[in-house]
C-alpha cells in the first residue's frame, strides 16, 4: 500500500470523484494500471462513456450539484480518437464549461482533465494521485446545498 | 445633439419603413415602439404603411427584435437592426436558422440603451410617471419627486464596452455612422469579481440569482435560446430541477450561459427583460472574455467563420491538463 | 367594527406584541425590490412601499411548497406529514393582493375536491391590511370590484394619516386581535371622518375601465377573433405576467428524491404561458403556439372565472403591466375587447 492511501484510511474525509473515462483509451489504461498492480487512491467511480466527446457538460455541473467533490475527465491523445475528433470537441468544451465554473465561484482544482492512452497505467495512476490531492486542497463539496 | 441625432434616426426609420412597404419590397416591418409606461419598449409589427408612425427609436429599445425572426417564416421582412439585432441576425444565418434573402436589415447605430433596472434600484420602489432622456442626463417624474440622473451611469454595461454600433452587415443603413475599427477589448470590468475568491464569488451570483423566480424572459429574450425544448423543460427523463431553489436557478443560469457561449452577441436582453433586475451582463460579458481569448472569437460579425464551438484546432489551449510532473 | 389608532413610530411595538403570537410576515425592501418576508427584526419592515415585486400570494403559496414528505422503510413507505401550520399575521398587504387572498380561497374550496393546505393555512393567517395612498398610474382595482381601501377582503385594514397609522376592523377575527393589542389606542374621532374623505378622495382618482362587469359574454364571440394574434405576436412567452400575479394559482407537482430514500412530493408555481403546461403524456399539446397561451390567460380570468365562480379573476393591481418585458398591456386588450365586441355587433 502507498503513504497515500494509508493516509486516505487514517483521514476522516474521503473525497469522492466522479471520473469518465473514455472506452478506448483512458478506461484501458484504467484497466492497464489494475492488472500492472500500480496503486493509486481508491478515491474515484469511474463512468466510462464511448469517448469524450459524449461527455454532456450536464454531467459534470450534475454530478457537482448531487455532491461528488470532483471530476475528472480523461480521453484519448490529440490525433488518437478512436472518433477522430472527439477528443478535441471535449476540449473546447471542457475548456469554456471550465472558465466559466470558475467566474461562477467553482473551485477549479474540482475540475480536472487530462489525456491517458490504453499504455499508459503508470501515468492513469499519476492522474488519479494529483486529482485527489487537487480535490483534498479545496474540501468537501458544498457549492449547491440542495438537499433534496 | 445627441438627442437630435436619435430623433433623426427615428424619422427616418420611419420614412424608410413606409417606402419598403410601398414599393412592396418587405411584407413586414419589425422595429420598437412606444411601451405602455415610461422608460419600456416594446417590439411592432408593421404590414400597413400608414402606420409606419408607430415605430420609435430612443434609448429604451432594448430588446433583441431577432428574436421575432422564425426559421419556417417566408415572408419579406425588414427589421430594424441595432449593432447587436444585425450581430444576432448573422450569427443565426451562420446556424443556419434564418434565410437572408428573407431579411431586409435596416441598420441604424445605437450609442447604447438604458439599464432600467439600475434606474429602479435608484428610484426605489415609487412609480415613474414620466421620463425624458435629454443629452446626457434622464429626467425622471414621480409623483411627488423629480430626479435628474446622468445618463453615462445609466447606459447597458455591455454597450459601454459594445464595439458594434451598427450592424456587421446591413441592406439600408440610417444615419451617418460609419463602421468604427474595433477598438482593444481588455474587459477590466470583469476584474472586480474576477478577483474575489471562489467562495466570494459564489455568494455573490447566488445572491444575485436568489431573486430569479424561473419565468424564463432571459431565455425567451436571447435571440439564441431557439431549441425546440429547452434542456430545463426535458422531462423525459428530468435533468435538473425546476423550482426556484438557489441551487437549481443557479444550475439553470450556468446551463443556459454555456450553451450560448460563443454565440451570444452581447446585448443584453436577458438582462433587460427580467422582472427581478437580475444582472446576468456580467456573465454574458465572461462568455464574450472566454470566447475571445481561447479562440479569438467574436460571434455575428462574419458570415464565414465558424463559431467555436462548432469547429477545432489540433492545438487549441490545453493548459488546464494535468500533467506528469 | 372597532377603530383603533398608533403612532407611526411605534409599529416596531405593535411588531413585537404581534411577534409574540403570530409569525409575522411584510414587506422588506432588498436591493430596490419590495418582497414579503418573514420579519425577524422590527426594524426590516418597510410600510412606505408603492406594492410589492411579488405579491403577497408567495406566503399562502409559496414557490416551493412541500405538500408531504416520505421515506422508504422496510415495508412499504412512511409519509410524513407537514408540521402544523403557524398562526400568521401579514401586516401591510395592499387590498388588491388581499382581494387575490379571496380568490385563492374560492379556487381552492371549490367544487368536490378542496385542497386541505391552502385552506388551513387560510384560516390561520389574519391579514392586516394597508390602504394605499399612492395608487399606480397602472392600477384599475376600482374597475375590478376592489378599491384601494377596499376591506371586504382584510381582517383589519391600517390607513396612514398624518403622523398615525389608523386601524379598522372589518372581520371578527380581526376585531379580536386588535382588541388584544395593547399598544393601539382608541382613535381620534375628529380624524375618522377626514381619513373617510381622504379615501373617497384617492379612491375617485383611480381611471374607470369602462365595461369590465361584463366582459364575460363579450369574450364569449371572440375565441376566434384576429385580434389575438395581434397580442400575441410580440409576446416573448415568458411567465412574468401569471408569476407575478394575485391572483394566478396553476401548479406543477413533483416528488424529489434524495439517495437514501426519502423524499418529499412539492408543487411549483407553473404557468399557462409555457408550452409544456398543456403538454399531455400521449405527445398531444393543444396549446402549442403563443395565441392560444395569450388568450388563456384573457380567458381564464375574465371568462372562466366570472362564469364558474362570478367573480373577476383580476384585482387590477397592475403589475403585468409593469413586469412586462415587451411592454404589453392588459388594459389595452380590454380595449380591443370591447372594439372588437361592438364590432362583431354592429
Amino acid at each position: 500500500m502507498t503513504d497515500e492511501s494509508k493516509e486516505n484510511l487514517t483521514e476522516e474525509w474521503k473525497p469522492k470523484i466522479i471520473a469518465f473515462l473514455c472506452n478506448w483509451c483512458s478506461y484501458a489504461g484504467a484497466d492497464l494500471a489494475g492488472v500492472s498492480r500500480i496503486q493509486y487512491p481508491p478515491n474515484i467511480r469511474v463512468v466510462r462513456v464511448p469517448c469524450t466527446g459524449r461527455i454532456n457538460p450536464f454531467f459534470i455541473v450534475k454530478s457537482l450539484a448531487y455532491g461528488w467533490d470532483g471530476i475528472l475527465v480523461s480521453g484519448c491523445h490529440p490525433g488518437d480518437c478512436h472518433y477522430i475528433s472527439g477528443n478535441y470537441v471535449a476540449r473546447r468544451r471542457f475548456a469554456i464549461l471550465r472558465d466559466l465554473m470558475i467566474f461562477l465561484g467553482i473551485e477549479p482544482e474540482r475540475l480536472n482533465f487530462t489525456w491517458v492512452s490504453a499504455a499508459e497505467g503508470e501515468r492513469f495512476a499519476k492522474v488519479v494521485r494529483k486529482t485527489v490531492e487537487n480535490v483534498k486542497s479545496v474540501g468537501p463539496n458544498k457549492i449547491f446545498n440542495k438537499e433534496w | 445633439m445627441v438627442r437630435k441625432i436619435i430623433d433623426d434616426i427615428e424619422k427616418s426609420i420611419r420614412e424608410t419603413a413606409k417606402k419598403l412597404l410601398e414599393e412592396g419590397k418587405v411584407d413586414l416591418i419589425i422595429g420598437y415602439t412606444k411601451g405602455s409606461i415610461p422608460l419600456r419598449s416594446g417590439p411592432c409589427f408593421i404590414t400597413d404603411a400608414s402606420k409606419t408612425d408607430m415605430l420609435v427609436w430612443n434609448q429604451s429599445c432594448d430588446l433583441n427584435l431577432a428574436k421575432y425572426l422564425a426559421k419556417n417564416d417566408d415572408r419579406k421582412i425588414g427589421i430594424i437592426s441595432k449593432g447587436c439585432v444585425g450581430r444576432a441576425i448573422v450569427h443565426l444565418i451562420v446556424e443556419k436558422q434564418l434565410n437572408r434573402e428573407n431579411i431586409t436589415i435596416i441598420g441604424i447605430p445605437c450609442e447604447g440603451v438604458l439599464n432600467r433596472a439600475k434606474i429602479m434600484v435608484e428610484i426605489g420602489d415609487k412609480e415613474i410617471i414620466e421620463a425624458d432622456i435629454e443629452d446626457d442626463k434622464i429626467i425622471i417624474k414621480g409623483k411627488d419627486f423629480n430626479k435628474t440622473l446622468p445618463l453615462q451611469d445609466y447606459i447597458n454595461q455591455l454597450c459601454i464596452t459594445c464595439h458594434y454600433k451598427i450592424p456587421p452587415i446591413s441592406d439600408i443603413i440610417l444615419g451617418n455612422k460609419k463602421p468604427e475599427k474595433p477598438l482593444k477589448d481588455d474587459f477590466k470590468d470583469l476584474n472586480e469579481i474576477e478577483s474575489k475568491s471562489s467562495k466570494d464569488k459564489i455568494e455573490y451570483f447566488k445572491k444575485e440569482l436568489n431573486r430569479c423566480i424561473r419565468c424564463y424572459a432571459c431565455r425567451e429574450a436571447c435571440p439564441m435560446c431557439y431549441c425546440t425544448l429547452c434542456f430545463i423543460d426535458q422531462n423525459k427523463p428530468v435533468w435538473f430541477g425546476k423550482t426556484a431553489d438557489i441551487s437549481d436557478n443557479f444550475i439553470f443560469h450556468m446551463i443556459r450561459a454555456f450553451h450560448v457561449a460563443g454565440r451570444c452577441v452581447s446585448c443584453g436582453a436577458c438582462s433587460s427583460v427580467c422582472p427581478m433586475g437580475i444582472d446576468l451582463n456580467f456573465i454574458t460579458r465572461k462568455l464574450e472574455k472566454i470566447v475571445k481569448e481561447r479562440f479569438d472569437f467574436e460571434s455575428g460579425i462574419s458570415l464565414e467563420v465558424l463559431p467555436p464551438m462548432g469547429t477545432h484546432k489540433f492545438d487549441d489551449k490545453q493548459e488546464f491538463m494535468i500533467e506528469e510532473d | 367594527m372597532v377603530q383603533k389608532m398608533i403612532s407611526k413610530e411605534k409599529i416596531s411595538d405593535l411588531i413585537k406584541e404581534l411577534q409574540k403570537e403570530f409569525k409575522v410576515f411584510g414587506p422588506v425592501k432588498e436591493e430596490g425590490v419590495v418582497l414579503f418576508k418573514e420579519i425577524t427584526d422590527a426594524k426590516e419592515i418597510c410600510l412606505d412601499y408603492s406594492n410589492s415585486k411579488i405579491p403577497a400570494k408567495s406566503v399562502l403559496f409559496p414557490m416551493i411548497d412541500t405538500l408531504f414528505s416520505y421515506k422508504k422503510e422496510e415495508k412499504g413507505v412512511k409519509i410524513i406529514e407537514n408540521p402544523p401550520y403557524e398562526k400568521t399575521v401579514i401586516l401591510g398587504i395592499r387590498p388588491c393582493d388581499s382581494m387575490g387572498f379571496s380568490l385563492f380561497k374560492i379556487f381552492f374550496s371549490f367544487g368536490k375536491y378542496k385542497d386541505p393546505l391552502i385552506l388551513n393555512r387560510l384560516e390561520n393567517i389574519t391579514l392586516i391590511g394597508m390602504g394605499c395612498l399612492e395608487p399606480r398610474t397602472t392600477c384599475f382595482c376600482t374597475s375590478v370590484n376592489g378599491g384601494p381601501f377596499n376591506k371586504e377582503s382584510v381582517d383589519v385594514l391600517i390607513t396612514e394619516f398624518k403622523d398615525n397609522y389608523y386601524l379598522e376592523s372589518s372581520t371578527d377575527k380581526g376585531e379580536a386581535l386588535i382588541k388584544k393589542i395593547k399598544s393601539l389606542t382608541d382613535a381620534d374621532k375628529g380624524d375618522l371622518a377626514k381619513i373617510e374623505k381622504l379615501q373617497k378622495d384617492i379612491e375617485s382618482a383611480i381611471p374607470v375601465i369602462k365595461g369590465l362587469d361584463s366582459i364575460h359574454t363579450k369574450l364569449d364571440g371572440l375565441f376566434d377573433n384576429p385580434m389575438w394574434q395581434l397580442d400575441a405576436q410580440g409576446c416573448l412567452g415568458c411567465g412574468a405576467c401569471t408569476y407575478l400575479c394575485p391572483t394566478c394559482h396553476c401548479f406543477d407537482v413533483l416528488d424529489e428524491n434524495k439517495q437514501d430514500g426519502s423524499g418529499r412530493r412539492i408543487r411549483i408555481w407553473d404557468t399557462c404561458q409555457f408550452p409544456l403546461f398543456t403538454l399531455e403524456t400521449s405527445g398531444h399539446n393543444p396549446r402549442t403556439t403563443k395565441l392560444p397561451r395569450v388568450r388563456q390567460r384573457i380567458y381564464h380570468k375574465f371568462n372562466y372565472y366570472p362564469k364558474n365562480y362570478n367573480i373577476i379573476g383580476c384585482v387590477g393591481c397592475g403589475r403585468c403591466i409593469i413586469n412586462c418585458p415587451v411592454g404589453s398591456d392588459i388594459r389595452n386588450i380590454f380595449m380591443s375587447v370591447e372594439n372588437s365586441s361592438s364590432k362583431t355587433e354592429g
